[in-house]
């Protein structure tokens, strides 16, 4: 009589219990046997976190660097994509470790604030102004500041902005401000100024649909040339020259980052080797490199950008 | 047109191929979501029990107020994590933020308004007096509860079918306190965001349609365990 | 021997008064029939008796044991009973599964459930609709369903609330001959609510009065029927002819009644100049046609006022000054040829008059 009984409770736990208990074991089997060697859920390695700008991300060479950087000093890298401006933000609230960024006011304003340890530039390449290979704005071989002028007349396309604080968006305010305009006014046109809020890769996404006209950093560029049916269009100005920089956080003002393997990560970046990878990334692939290794002094010039 | 046809295909290829990269995003998405339902149910349904039995001033407003948090936009949610997680915040020192126990911190948040509300509204629907009853026939307190949480159940599996579909499908939370890390904190939905950015449409399709098929079988088991 | 007693119990809703100074005790193994009109308080004592609420104030003792605020013996006690709610509400599970559940949260399992459960089911008449869902019974059967789940856990103490309102006349008289064969077993002690006395007449051994949240009378139901304590417990009880009246003589427990000219003899200890009502219950009314019975103390001729059918019955209103109410078979008011307008005597005993004093 009591085995009996026993054996009934027992019957009616598992058939209560067994669905959730298959669905969740299943969940988690399944999820867990992706190879648990290879991505262990909380590695015990220590992590080091860079917040890079959009462009070095949508042009892969994060994805390029990542990998081989964390090989060689056994370290989970975590690449955060956000724009200049936020990457700076984060590095300032000690979110992360290393930014890279192309926006030197505000690098300088980061160092003299005591936040970032010093300002390394590693390589640059150039802002282009893009569009359909039409141009109904005509601007082509213009300087960048008289095509600016001639988009704000309103007649013949309109421009997409990143509008994110990114570098590209501060390098956009820049070339407003000296071609006269105010940007506060720009922006809050309608019709013709469109601000896309996103980063660079998915502006240029949006930039082709709408048949529009955006400034891009050319290694972006050239990395989402094969999905767009945009061209080039000014290329030429001393003022759109695209340096990218490499800023460890000061561990003396922000506590808690990690300086000796930011450290390591800023040598890895300007080491002759990398400063190799880099100037041929993207060569096989697009054609062309991407980005010019930085190799002694930073260049003033818009040179021949090949 | 096309790229949907091509999405289809792609996921239908991920999927047979049993895609290293996405079956990997997938299973944490899923790891993720279940645990963040999983926590956020562990403190909401009793607590919605508790809302329901007992009363009190301000019960109405209260539930008023829940249920407004229905609609918080996940990135509210995400922001507000991120400033209690951030170094510069309140618990920076737990060096939380861009991991997955970030993401399943905001994502338990997020859902937790959704079942808690729903929790009393499907506790409203049972009959009065049948906590009184089950008491009357010799339940203790223990046992009532579980008899009222049996008469919901349905409605309950609803709250929390629809609370896994708002933590396995948002961008917000993921985005902003998970870093959509590589390998690390990116999940299905920060992958599409991404892959939709860089123009690979046909890919972001087949990782939707493989967000789906992810939901189909949870929610399939989850109506298995409801008729058992 | 106390099963169950109640000392100086009250209970409030908000600042309303439901219940105050209810005093009661129960035997084991009695049947009391707790009535009064909708909304004097029968539910709440019973939610009381059941340990389902807390009282306000005053002392509940269950087998000796105060079991009147939180604690341990309160649940314990609870198990010893069972309660069957004026609304059943059963679960949403089979019929088989109600009634199992009160055993179940006892320990009972396996095949010494079904051996419980079974022949109740066979009892209550269910066995049919066994594995059925109960939400999809009918009102009788769910009640049966109800009443299934209180006797499966043989209490000592079974609480019915109002158990056969809300059904239809032929349900009804199968749940009270459920209940009355319950009772005959003796197994349990009964407290029945009912606001139908005749309903508690048939079924009890002792009623108790409840009017106002207040316990006005308790004792034996024909002591009850007979002698009603006040002028609302004898409209209550069914004494439909309530006369009011000075008593003018008294002689040796034998008062005339001086009711509005009419004299009424009644068996009564009040002294001369008491301002009393005389209750006649109808059945013991007397018509005829010619004033001939001497037995009858009291007698008075009237005109018909009004005839109404009850039934078998038959409802017979005489204006003899003040309104009598007699009730008559329906054969002898053919026999009689009783119709409005025609003059009649009516004739009560000295004896089946109920002399109540009255108040304020």
């Amino acid at each position: 009589m009591r085995e009996g009984n026993l054996r009934t409770l027992k019957n009616r736990l598992v058939k209560f219990l067994a669905p959730p208990v298959i669905l969740v074991t299943a969940i988690y089997v399944l999820a867990g046997c992706e190879g648990p060697t290879d991505v262990p859920p909380l590695p015990p390695q220590p992590r080091l976190r860079v917040a890079t700008t959009t462009s070095l991300y949508d042009t892969g060479l994060w994805g390029y660097l990542e990998p081989m950087f964390e090989r060689k000093y056994r370290v989970e890298l975590d690449v955060i994509y956000a724009g200049s401006g936020r990457a700076i933000e984060l590095g300032r609230r000690g979110d992360v470790d290393v930014v890279t960024v192309h926006d030197p006011a505000l690098e300088d304003k980061f160092i003299a604030d005591g936040y970032g340890v010093r300002r390394i530039p590693f390589a640059y390449n150039y802002f282009v102004i893009v569009g359909p290979p039409s141009d109904p704005a005509g601007i082509k071989g213009m300087s960048p500041e008289d095509a600016f002028s001639r988009l704000a007349d309103g007649n013949g396309g309109s421009f997409v902005s990143r509008g994110d604080e990114s570098g590209t968006h501060s390098m956009e305010k820049k070339i407003w401000a000296n071609a006269g305009y105010n940007y506060e006014k720009v922006r809050k046109e309608t019709g013709w100024y469109v601000e896309g809020g996103r980063g660079m890769g998915p502006t240029l996404m949006m930039t082709n649909e709408k048949r529009a006209y955006t400034l891009t950093d050319a290694g972006t560029f050239l990395a989402y040339k094969g999905k767009l049916e945009l061209v080039p269009l000014v290329e030429k100005g001393d003022i759109l020259l695209n340096v990218y920089s490499v800023i460890a956080v000061n561990p003396d003002k922000v506590p808690g980052v990690k300086s000796d393997l930011s450290a390591r990560l800023v040598e890895l970046m300007v080491s002759p080797e990398t400063q190799k990878l880099i100037g041929n990334y993207g060569v096989k692939e697009y054609g062309r490199q991407l980005f010019t290794p930085f190799s002694g002094s930073e260049p003033k010039q818009v040179g021949d950008n090949e | 047109m096309n790229e949907i046809w091509q999405g289809l295909i792609k996921a239908v290829e991920l999927i047979v191929s049993f895609d290293q990269e996405v079956m990997e995003i997938a299973g944490r998405s899923l790891v993720i979501a279940v645990t963040s339902l999983g926590l956020a149910a562990l403190v909401c349904l009793p607590l919605g029990g508790l809302i329901h039995a007992r009363q009190f001033r301000g019960k109405k407003t209260l539930v008023t107020l829940i249920q407004t948090l229905y609609s918080i936009p996940t990135v509210v949610i995400g922001l507000f994590v991120f400033l209690l997680l951030s170094r510069a915040g309140p618990l920076g020192g737990l060096n939380l933020l861009f991991t997955p126990t970030a993401m399943v911190i905001g994502q338990a948040l997020l859902v937790a308004p959704i079942l808690l509300g729903l929790t009393i509204s499907a506790l409203s629907g049972v009959d009065g007096l049948l906590p009184d009853t089950a008491r009357s026939l010799g339940a203790n307190g223990f046992q009532t509860s579980l008899v009222v949480l049996k008469e919901a159940r349905f409605a309950v599996m609803a709250a929390v079918v629809l609370a896994f579909g708002r933590a396995i499908s948002e961008v917000g939370v993921a985005i902003m306190v998970g870093g959509n890390i590589l390998g690390y904190t990116r999940v299905m939905p920060t992958a599409i965001s991404l892959e939709t950015g860089k123009g690979d449409l046909a890919l972001s399709m087949a990782l939707g349609m493989i967000l789906l098929f992810i939901a189909l079988i949870i929610n399939f088991g989850l109506n298995r365990i409801q008729q058992g | 021997m106390t099963l169950i007693e109640t000392v100086g119990l009250c209970q409030k809703y908000g600042e309303h008064d439901i219940l105050r100074d209810v005093n009661l005790k129960v035997e084991p193994g009695e049947t009391l029939a707790l009535i009064g009109p909708t909304g004097a308080g029968k539910t709440t004592l019973l939610r009381l008796l059941n340990l389902l609420d807390i009282p306000a104030s005053g002392r509940l003792y269950f087998d000796n044991a105060d079991v009147s605020r939180a604690s341990k013996a309160r649940q314990e006690a609870r198990r010893r009973m069972a309660f069957v709610l004026q609304k059943p509400v059963v679960f949403n599970s089979s019929v088989y599964d109600n009634v199992a559940c009160g055993l179940k949260w006892r320990g009972v399992m396996g095949a010494d459930l079904r051996t419980k459960v079974d022949p109740v089911l066979e009892t209550v008449g269910l066995s049919v609709c066994r594995d059925r869902n109960a939400r999809t019974l009918s009102g009788g059967e769910t009640q049966r369903v109800a009443i299934a789940r209180a006797i499966v856990l043989e209490p000592e103490l079974l609480l019915l609330d109002e158990p056969t309102a809300n059904l239809d006349p032929v349900s009804a008289s199968k749940i009270e001959e459920l209940i009355a064969g319950i009772i005959r077993q003796r197994q349990s002690t009964v407290i029945m609510a009912t606001h139908d006395r005749s309903h508690g007449e048939r079924l009890a051994d002792r009623m108790a009065v409840l009017m106002n949240g207040e316990l006005t009378q308790v004792g034996k139901s024909k002591d009850i029927f007979a002698s009603p304590g006040s002028r609302d417990i004898a409209e209550f009880v069914g004494a439909e002819n309530i006369i009011g009246g000075v008593i003018i003589a008294s002689d040796d427990g034998l008062a005339t009644i001086d009711a509005g000219g009419r004299l009424i003899e009644a068996i009564s200890d009040y002294p001369d100049g008491e301002e009393v009502y005389a209750c006649v219950r109808p059945e013991n009314i007397i018509l005829s046609i010619s004033a001939s019975h001497d037995s009858e103390r009291n007698s008075f001729s009237g005109e018909i006022a009004s005839v109404a059918s009850m039934g078998p019955l038959c409802r017979i209103e005489v204006d003899c000054g003040f309104p009598l109410v007699a009730l008559v078979t329906k054969r002898s008011a053919g026999e009689l040829v009783l119709e409005k307008g025609k003059t009649v005597h009516a004739a009560f005993k000295a004896t089946s008059v109920h002399v109540i004093r009255r108040q304020g």
